[in-house]
């Protein structure tokens, strides 16, 4: 299927927030509660349409656990939005934010967008985290929040397409270089580059991408 | 090479010598009584050390021309590819190959090795001993005694000329053999006997024979250049566009000899299994019963029986009384650790935060591992219950390593082939003695096995090496889960059991499973060329390959890589390390480059896992 863009996402957050049951409900539109935990990264793509134009999302969901912190960092670099995971019902996981936030800002490219996310909000009775306090986090943070559910599927269409919009916005204002596929967003195969919606758009044939996810 | 027996001198032979030892090919002669000869060839004046097995019709001096035959030991030139289906019918060993032999203190058993610490023969002499064979030898070879062990002789190359003994040797002054002596000292610790069985050869290796392979002239490296375009050129056929100079070509990369098939013999089966045992339940054979293990895994029925000999749970010579004994200890143990963590007191467990956090990982984990077995579905599942408690009793067991993410996967298919929590405890504790360096707080132990993947691949297949280098996916990140978790998360589970029981053994070396990772690899190699891969698409493409992987091939593979590699004429020692291989002397420049390149490849991983920076792009 051709697409306009192509955009490389990073889910990240402690173990057990949530990260994979957000991509899967946002790939499959289900909730599969019994999920294996993740090892090392795995992927997950869709397509969009933003402003009436195909977007080919390509997340990676990474592990959370501490250990492979080290491996899991290598997969940063490159990404144009991040998805940064806390789980609603257990406040360490929102207290490790400021750990996450440090080491995204210092592994990927500064025009990364952050996207804040409190999941679990179906699980309102066992709430350890006020929702004010998450947008405090991000406001102080400069990142944009939303709580989801994975399991009611709340919000979660709009965390991803948010986050995509805001990407693009950066695109058309001309604060990525699409050119620098570094920025994690890449041309999509049929798109002339006489295109003048997309500044500076030449160059770079972005045919080689195109049979990945 | 042909088998022609025209011309062919029987220059002794005895009967009643059984097999003990052998490549793991001739598997099947293992403890048969035979006939040994020793044969020379009138046209080339080639000697063999030669073996048939009494259960074929021998006609002692006439070479039945329909046998086929197969070299003892494949190596070089001499490899014959071996029909897949065609069992070798008796050995045949190349005199030339054999650097030392050894004879046991009762003189009732020989050993062949090969100088490369490997043994080529083990015979045992039913029908006293061995000493008109000795003779023999001795007749038609020149040998000398080992300094060391006076059973070890050691087999002088007359070319050479050298006739000071070995015991008068200073052998210790040059730097060549002072290396020899640094790898045998640092072997020797952990295998004692192998490694002076191989060392003391592999000195006679270097007074016999001038030829090293490593110092072996330089001119071979344009031809190896020659050969790597090509191969490269092969690689990128299907895409257009890409000029070879688009990567750097590797200069000194070593040619392997060409790869043989080794099919997978048939699992362990029961009575094979009761027949290796002696009146008490005591397994008489280890080695043997390994390697069976190693060609052809276990028979399922019996799994949940040897797995507990191959996990340490119960050691290989107990007898069915002992395990009695051992059985009821674990049992003990087992409980008594249980209870430490069950008996806390909430306020006990409030004020141990690390106990803490490790008991809730736990839970959290258990809930998330192979939940969509029946074996583990379903809420209220006792099999749940089983694993957490394996795994809250685990880091009891052992606080500093506690639980990590991935113990969880190693097991979940423990339990399911047990299905008692003592044993699947016990089996889980033995293989996490195995892996625990995997699970380092610093992650030290799989940097090193990254890194070793990544020398062996540069060294068995330097285009795709290279390619991957200029991909930045010479970390080799993207195996990471392979490794982590013993490829437990690439294979349907009943495949998992067999490609754990072959690792467990420890054929043909502590390393497989980092040949087996290049046997996946390598299949992947025209994909990852032909469509320019780039460190996200090749990082998704090996995620993928997940439940596509066929685990006989590769196990086939990975066999034969190893045999290609450990017969290449210019191994190196950081391969030969990690093959566990005893070390030898190398030519002084090439060692140099090769230190250098292992070294930055450390810093290399080293500074990708301080940053975790790595550029990728799509
Ligand atoms: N009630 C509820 N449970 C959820 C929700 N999202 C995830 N879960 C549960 O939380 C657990 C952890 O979810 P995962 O998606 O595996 O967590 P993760 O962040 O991917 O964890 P790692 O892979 O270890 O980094 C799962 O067992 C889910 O059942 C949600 O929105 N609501
Ligand atoms: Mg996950």
């Amino acid at each position: 299927m051709s697409y306009a863009y192509l955009f490389k996402y990073i889910i990240i957050g402690d173990t057990g927030v949530g990260k994979s049951c957000l991509l899967l409900q946002f790939t499959d539109k289900r909730f599969q509660p019994v999920h294996d935990l993740t090892i090392g990264v795995e992927f997950g793509a869709r397509m969009i349409t933003i402003d009436g134009k195909q977007i080919k999302l390509q997340i990676w969901d990474t592990a959370g656990q501490e250990a492979f912190r080290s491996i899991t960092r290598s997969y940063y670099r490159g990404a144009a939005g991040a998805l940064l995971v806390y789980d609603i019902t257990r406040r360490e996981t929102f207290s490790h934010l400021t750990t996450w936030l440090e080491d995204a800002r210092q592994h990927s490219n500064s025009n990364m967008v952050i996207m804040l996310i409190g999941n679990k909000s179906d699980l309102e009775s066992r709430r350890e985290v006020k929702k004010e306090e998450g947008e405090a986090f991000a406001r102080e943070h400069g990142l944009v929040f939303m709580e989801t559910s994975a399991k009611t599927a709340a919000n979660v269409e709009e965390a991803f397409i948010n986050t995509a919009k805001e990407i693009y916005e950066k695109i058309q204002e001309g604060v990525f270089d699409i050119n620098n596929e570094a920025n994690g967003i890449k041309i999509g195969p049929q798109h002339s580059p006489t295109n003048p919606s997309l500044p500076g758009a030449g160059g770079k044939d972005g045919s080689q991408g195109g049979g990945c996810c | 090479m042909e088998d022609n027996c025209e011309g062919c001198m029987e220059l002794f032979s005895q009967d009643g010598v059984l097999l003990k030892q052998a490549h793991s090919y001739y598997i099947q002669y293992f403890n048969e009584s035979g006939t040994l000869y020793i044969t020379e060839y009138a046209n080339t004046k080639d000697r063999f050390i030669e073996w048939k097995p009494n259960s074929v019709t021998v006609h002692s001096d006439s070479h039945d021309s329909e046998w086929s035959f197969v070299n003892a030991i494949y190596r070089g030139e001499q490899m014959s590819p071996q029909p897949p289906d065609s069992k070798p019918k008796y050995i045949k060993l190349d005199m030339n190959q054999v650097r030392s032999f050894k004879v046991s203190k009762k003189n009732d058993t020989m050993t062949f090795f090969d100088g490369k610490g490997e043994i080529l023969c083990h015979f045992f002499f039913q029908h006293g001993n061995c000493f008109s064979l000795f003779a023999a030898l001795k007749g038609l070879l020149k040998t000398t005694v080992s300094k060391r062990d006076k059973n070890i002789h050691i087999i002088v190359d007359e070319t050479l000329q050298l006739n000071k003994s070995f015991a008068t040797l200073d052998l210790f002054q040059d730097s060549q053999s002072a290396s020899i002596v640094w790898g045998f000292v640092r072997s020797f610790q952990e295998k004692p006997v192998e490694t002076a069985f191989g060392a003391f050869a592999k000195i006679g290796n270097t007074i016999g024979n001038n030829f090293m392979p490593s110092s072996s002239p330089q001119p071979i490296e344009e031809e190896v250049i020659t050969n790597d375009v090509k191969e490269y050129e092969r690689g990128v056929e299907s895409s257009d566009g890409a000029s070879p100079k688009d990567y750097e070509i590797i200069h000194s990369s070593p040619e392997l000899p060409s790869r043989l098939q080794y099919p997978r013999g048939n699992p362990l089966s029961y009575d094979q299994w009761t027949a290796l045992q002696d009146s008490e339940g005591r397994i008489e054979d280890v080695e043997y019963t390994k390697l069976h293990i190693f060609r052809g895994g276990i028979a399922p029925s019996l799994r949940k029986v040897v797995w507990k000999y191959m996990l340490d749970f119960y050691p290989w010579n107990s007898s069915n009384a002992d395990r009695k004994t051992i059985l009821g200890k674990k049992e003990q143990d087992y409980y008594d650790m249980k209870l430490q963590w069950k008996t806390l007191k909430p306020w006990q467990l409030q004020n141990f935060v690390q106990l803490r956090d490790r008991l809730s990982l736990v839970e959290k984990d258990v809930t998330r591992t192979d939940r969509t077995l029946p074996f583990y579905a379903g809420d209220n599942n006792k099999n749940l219950q089983a694993m957490s408690d394996i795994l809250m009793t685990y880091v009891m067991h052992n606080f500093d390593l506690g639980y990590v993410q991935g113990m969880s996967d190693l097991l979940s298919p423990i339990l399911y082939l047990l299905q008692n929590e003592v044993d699947a405890f016990w089996c889980f504790a033995g293989f996490m003695e195995r892996v625990c360096t995997n699970f380092d707080a610093d992650q030290a132990g799989m940097k090193t096995q990254l890194s070793n993947l990544y020398i062996l691949l540069k060294f068995s297949n330097p285009t795709l090496a290279s390619y991957l280098d200029n991909q930045e996916s010479g970390n080799m990140f993207f195996c990471f889960r392979w490794l982590l978790v013993l490829f437990k998360r690439e294979f349907e589970l009943h495949d998992v059991f067999r490609l754990w029981e072959v690792v467990w053994t420890n054929h043909p070396c502590n390393n497989f499973h980092l040949l087996i990772s290049i046997a996946i690899l390598e299949k992947q190699q025209s994909e990852f060329i032909g469509e320019e891969m780039g460190f996200n698409e090749i990082l998704k493409h090996v995620n993928d390959l997940s439940g596509k992987l066929d685990v006989n091939d590769i196990l086939d593979n990975a066999e034969g890589l190893y045999y290609q590699i450990r017969e290449s004429s210019q191994l190196t020692n950081e391969v030969r390390q990690i093959l566990g291989l005893p070390l030898i002397a190398e030519s002084s420049p090439k060692d140099d480059s090769t230190d250098s390149i292992e070294n930055e490849l450390m810093a290399n991983v080293d500074k990708a896992y301080e940053n975790g920076l790595h550029t990728s792009y799509f």
